[in-house]
């Protein structure tokens, strides 16, 4: 029986089509897999079907009904029931309060009946094997049975379609396994149970039917995942056969390194991290959500303690406690992944955002410095990353995706950095700026400036680095040789992640 | 997967009262040692009297704490309140129930009227409430020409000296009342629940269906109408329609919640805490004028007691936070 | 992901986007309060007798000045995002240590402004040191220390005032440079146009502002967010200051309760000004012209209503039903600027 079925829907942002004709199926009583990669259309689409953004075009159905939800309360209260990347408890509230907080009482007045509202919370309790008692403080659970709590949330409030994101992402396996084991029993009493997961073994392990997202397309719509093998949907969630690899391996470089970690433990849980970036080389640091690497870049930066190790640039040993000090004495540059939240200033304009790391450099004696001064050294940087913008005092904001990214990097490359650290370059920008980007990387280290490029993009790392490192658990688990070759390549990187799990 | 367990001393740190509690004994203690005229049954009358007024109003602002925002306007619907209230009495002649009820009116509808747009514009609840107090101050002032009305009923004038028995004042009760249904309103009632969901969370909350905008109006009408029962008390025990009434409650009313363990962001509230933060005030200010030093250290020392239980609060906080963190990586 | 055309990087459809900045000067609250201040001067000049005379024009102008200097004094708080609930305590705190200086310790007035404007300085960098060290919201820490700044200016004056200033400081205050122009007007024109410049062509300036709009990004970029922050603050207490020493020459004498109980009197006149110009409360952007205009806009508006014989605890009431008007057209228009993708 048909629980959920997105048909035909298309959603654009301002200058992205983020999903074109994208259409799902999701059973009762069935665990349908919805994969992607970063930027795919995973997260569009579950916020179009729980009411939290409008489709332009197409329809959604629960349960055989026409619904447009106007945001996600009414999805909840319509049996749609969704749990989030992030936890979205009242830590303070106890489990029973938490589960039942829209039913407290009939009016704004109403007592709390606390004995029987934990006896109603532990039915759904009872319901996931989860041994704690209903008056127990959310803020005493652990992150795995914070996480039952709320699908007990959705599950009180009768929704037969569950939808779950991540649910693994902060999940020790040992929790997995407990989660699992709940998930098929929800899915043998009849509920319909969307599962967005990066873990591939999980989504074979527990998965029935799998959506594949590619670039805002369906490259499967709800195929049975007994006839598709493991390399099946990673070719359609990369679709390799469009993107060839063309270049060819650069030589080696010998060059001192420019950045060199040694034994290095940080604040934020690295341990025994070593690891060198030379002039000229672009160094890759793969690994899946949750491993380590932006931390680590933020850790080199400064913005976490150093608790172990040495870090030395150009040799020589350096404590580097700000970002201002990174940029300022030791020219490293960090381009984030989150560009709206950490690389740029949106509501400033393209010339403030490009100007922002040299307005110290550029100050005359007074501190004071002019557009025009700051112009003349943005100015051929934009021009060089061929930002399209109507004009240098065009509020950021309201460029496309990847003329943002470009300014993102425009503002290192205007403060001459040597070591620029680069986060997920392409999430959210189109095809074009993507292969324009790799082109910049590339050509940037040919001018001798060191690279360290962090990427979930498999096709994009084994496109531009020279050498990989894999990261797992905030731990270098070691270094693939990059040849270009993607099944060898990518099949050693994998195999490194995975000796944990094997081991 | 089992939860994480407590030490006593843990749990007793997690309290919000004891702390409080602990230095207004500790206070009261040494200073009637020092100065035994300080347990006199006037003074206690004076203290408490105090204590009684003071508690009210910080329970008005302590609602609005609890949501994550901040009532500037309190004293002023207080102020406004109280001058309505003498003023229809001697102006007009209302019997005495009438008027109470007419000023408490008053008092929950400015609160709730700056309650409706905070919650329809979602603009800070700092700068709406400025505009309300000095709207609400300056209809205050223009009733009054900031002159004060005299004509406080008798009854009203008796009910402000009176003691129930020895020397606890009759100004106990509504105080006592509105601490009680405090109380019942943040730990049993549901609006109280889900004042203090949206305090902590309020994504979570909006996820869970809660009303976001039926319980910040709400919220800011509890507000008034606590600001309007202080400011009614405050008239009882001054025997007159004062327009200054309200003017210097900002301050307190937030020293009170904050030495009593609320976080401002919302979320975590105590009642008994806020009463012991109270005490500690009224001793604090007491104790100051029986030594005879100068009042106007009143004034720093509220900052200072701000200062200081922010950074406890602080240090509570992140040593919560370290535990979790633990109980979760377990 | 795909992109609608990616050799065209500004999609169809959104011409709103390449507004002019003709356009963009018409929409902009500079503008419209500009045209609001002359309709109403040109309302008030025909039907109010008196309203044109040059004692009028004089008063007006001298507490448009003090004004202006109060409003940019939380401005420049409120780049950050935070706020300064103790300009008033700071303000009248320097302006004791003013009067104190020249009356009791026979500083002469050209020692005394500076030390004083410091002095002001300083109290904004015990704000912003404790905000920035605590991590808390400057809304509690300001709350205390306006306690506490006028609590220790309180105990130490006794509550009285300085009345025997120098003859200067009354003359300063009393002055037309023009006819009808007082040179406390002229200060704050002049700080206008130094913070003008400050924030446009400074790179401390540019600073607060990336770090009011977006701490994170500012931080990531290489700005140390923290000292910046400490800075505005210091910034408000020396304009604060500032403010505290022309009130004083206007009245003459450094008198304690100058802004009210705890100096809370200034707060509205602090917040309105800004706010009516435009100023974002959430921090990021700031309009040095707009506080003037709107500081201009509030005194006309106070001083038609005083000769249309509206009492003047009225006019209380109707300031704060303006900081609401305010506030209520500031999110109506970015509503309608950000659904036209003008924002």
């Amino acid at each position: 029986m048909t629980a959920l079925q997105v048909s035909h829907v298309s959603k654009s942002f301002p200058g992205v089509r983020a999903l074109q004709d994208v259409s799902m199926t999701m059973t009762a009583g069935s665990v349908h897999a919805l994969l992607g990669e970063n930027g795919a259309g995973k997260s569009t689409l579950i916020k179009i079907v729980t009411g939290i953004c409008k489709p332009d075009s197409g329809t959604v159905s629960l349960n055989g009904a026409a619904v447009r939800f106007a945001n996600p309360r009414q999805a909840a209260a319509g049996g749609l029931g969704v749990v989030h990347q992030e936890r979205n408890l009242v830590t303070r509230f106890s489990v029973g309060e938490n589960i039942l907080l829209d039913r407290l009482g009939k009016r704004a007045l109403s007592l709390v009946d606390y004995t029987s509202l934990h006896r109603e919370a532990e039915k759904w309790l009872k319901l996931l094997d989860l041994d704690v008692d209903p008056r127990t403080i959310v803020s005493r659970l652990s992150v795995a049975q914070m996480q039952l709590v709320e699908i007990g949330k959705a599950l009180s409030l009768q929704s037969r379609v569950l939808l779950l994101d991540e649910p693994t992402a902060s999940l020790t396996p040992n929790e997995s396994t407990v989660l699992f084991r709940i998930l098929r029993r929800l899915r043998d009493d009849g509920v319909a149970i969307g599962f967005v997961s990066h873990k591939l073994e999980e989504v074979f392990d527990i998965c029935d039917r799998v959506t594949v997202l590619r670039d805002g397309r369906n490259a499967c719509d709800s195929a049975g995942l007994s006839q598709l093998s493991r390399d099946d949907v990673v070719r359609m969630m990369i679709g390799r056969a469009e993107r060839i690899t063309t270049r060819a391996p650069r030589p080696k470089t010998d060059a001192a390194p420019y950045l060199e970690l040694r034994g290095y433990a940080s604040g934020a849980g690295h341990r025994d991290i070593s690891l060198t970036v030379r002039p000229g080389e672009i160094v890759g640091l793969y690994g899946l959500v949750g491993a380590g690497r932006s931390e680590l870049a933020r850790a080199i930066l400064g913005l976490s303690k150093q608790i172990a190790g040495e870090v030395r640039v150009l040799g020589r040993a350096v404590h580097i406690s700000s970002v201002a000090q990174a940029l300022h004495d030791h020219g490293i540059g960090y381009v984030s992944e989150d560009r709206k939240a950490e690389g740029l200033i949106l509501m400033h304009s393209v010339l403030a955002n490009g100007g922002i790391t040299i307005w110290r450099k550029l100050a005359n004696a007074l501190g004071l410095l002019r557009d025009t001064t700051i112009a003349a050294r943005v100015g051929p940087v934009l021009r060089r990353l061929e930002v399209k913008t109507p004009s240098v005092h065009q509020i950021i904001g309201n460029l496309s995706g990847g003329n943002q990214q470009k300014v993102s990097v425009a503002k290192w490359l205007a403060a001459g950095v040597r070591l620029l650290i680069i986060d997920e370059p392409s999430v959210g920008i189109d095809i074009k700026t993507k292969a324009y980007l790799h082109d910049l990387i590339h050509e940037l280290a040919e001018q001798g400036t060191a690279i360290l490029l962090i990427t979930s993009d498999m096709p994009e790392m084994i496109d531009v680095a020279d050498r990989i490192l894999v990261m797992d658990g905030y731990r270098i688990k070691g270094e693939v040789e990059n040849d270009r070759s993607y099944d060898p390549v990518s099949r050693a990187i994998m195999g490194l992640i995975h000796e944990k799990a094997a081991a | 997967m089992a939860a994480t367990r407590d030490s006593a001393l843990t749990r007793a740190f997690d309290n919000d009262w004891i702390g409080p509690g602990l230095v207004s004994l500790i206070a009261v203690v040494a200073i009637s040692l020092a100065q035994p005229a300080f347990l006199s049954p006037f003074n206690i009358f004076v203290l408490m009297s105090a204590i009684s007024v003071n508690m009210v109003i910080a329970l008005g602002q302590l609602v609005i704490i609890g949501l994550g925002q901040m009532n500037l306007a309190l004293g002023s619907i207080g102020g406004l309140v109280a001058i309505s209230f003498v003023g229809v009495i001697e102006r007009y002649g209302i019997p005495v129930p009438l008027a109470l009820a007419f000023a408490l009116g008053i008092g929950i509808a400015a609160g709730m009227s700056g309650g409706y747009i905070i919650a329809r514009t979602m603009i800070s609840a700092f700068i709406i409430t400025l505009a309300g107090l000095q709207i609400f101050k300056g209809i205050n002032l223009g009733i009054t020409e900031a002159q004060p009305f005299y004509g406080v009923p008798e009854a009203v004038k008796a009910f402000g000296q009176a003691s129930v028995i020895g020397p606890l004042p009759w100004l106990m009760v509504p105080m006592m009342i509105c601490s009680v249904a405090m109380w019942y309103l943040f730990n049993r009632m549901r609006i109280g629940r889900h004042i203090l969901a949206m305090g902590s969370n309020p994504h979570a909350a909006e996820l869970s269906g809660i009303d976001a905008n039926a319980t910040i109006i709400w919220a800011h009408g509890i507000s008034g109408l606590l600001a309007a029962i202080a400011g009614l008390m405050l008239v009882a025990r001054l025997q007159i329609g004062q327009p200054t009434i309200g003017d210097d409650w900002l301050i307190s009313s937030f020293a009170a919640p904050v030495i009593g363990g609320a976080v401002l962001t919302g979320g975590r509230v105590s009642v008994a805490g806020t009463f012991f933060g109270v005490v500690i005030i009224a001793i604090i200010t007491q104790g100051l004028v029986m030594f005879n030093i100068d009042p106007f250290v009143v004034q720093i020392v509220l900052g200072a007691l701000i200062l200081w239980a922010v950074a406890v609060n602080r240090l509570r906080e992140m040593r919560i936070a370290r535990v979790q963190a633990r109980g979760a990586g377990a | 992901m795909a992109h609608a055309g990616a050799d065209n990087p500004i999609p169809p459809g959104s011409a709103p986007r390449r507004m002019s900045s003709g356009m963009r000067l018409l929409l902009g609250n500079e503008f419209g309060l500009a045209v609001l201040i002359l309709l109403t001067v040109a309302v008030f000049a025909l039907t109010l007798d008196g309203f044109t005379s040059p004692f009028s024009i004089y008063t007006i102008g001298r507490q448009i000045g003090i004004d202006t200097m109060i409003g940019l004094a939380m401005m420049a708080v409120i780049v950050t995002g935070g706020l300064d609930l103790s300009v008033g305590a700071i303000g009248v705190c320097s302006a004791m240590l003013f009067g104190w200086l020249m009356q009791v310790m026979g500083v002469p007035v050209p020692v005394a402004v500076p030390v004083a404007v410091l002095f002001g300085a300083s109290l904004g960098f015990v704000n912003g040191f404790t905000v920035v060290m605590s991590g808390v919201h400057s809304f509690i820490i300001t709350l205390a220390s306006m306690s506490i700044f006028f609590g220790v200016m309180i105990f130490l004056t006794r509550a009285a005032a300085f009345n025997g200033l120098p003859p200067q400081v009354q003359a300063f205050g009393k002055m037309r440079v023009l006819p009808g122009i007082s040179p406390l007007l002229l200060i704050a024109v002049a700080v206008c146009a130094a913070l003008v410049v400050f924030y446009r062509y400074s790179t401390l300036g540019r600073q607060m502002l990336a770090a009011g709009a977006n701490a994170r990004a500012a931080e990531l970029s290489g700005i140390r967010t923290g000292r910046v922050i400490v800075a505005c603050h210091m910034l408000t207490g020396l304009l604060a200051a500032i403010a505290g020493l022309m009130v004083t020459a206007r009245t003459g004498a450094a008198v304690p309760s100058m802004a009210g109980q705890l100096g809370q009197d200034w707060l509205l006149p602090a917040f309105l000004a800004p706010v009516l110009g435009g100023t974002l409360l959430s921090g990021g952007r700031v309009s040095v012209i707009g506080t003037l205009l709107g500081a201009t806009f509030i005194n006309i508006m106070t001083s038609g209503l005083l000769l249309m014989r509206v009492g003047e605890f009225w006019i209380l009431a109707f300031l704060g039903v303006m900081l609401l008007i305010a506030v209520l057209a500031d999110r109506t228009r970015q509503v309608f600027l950000t659904s036209r993708g003008m924002i």
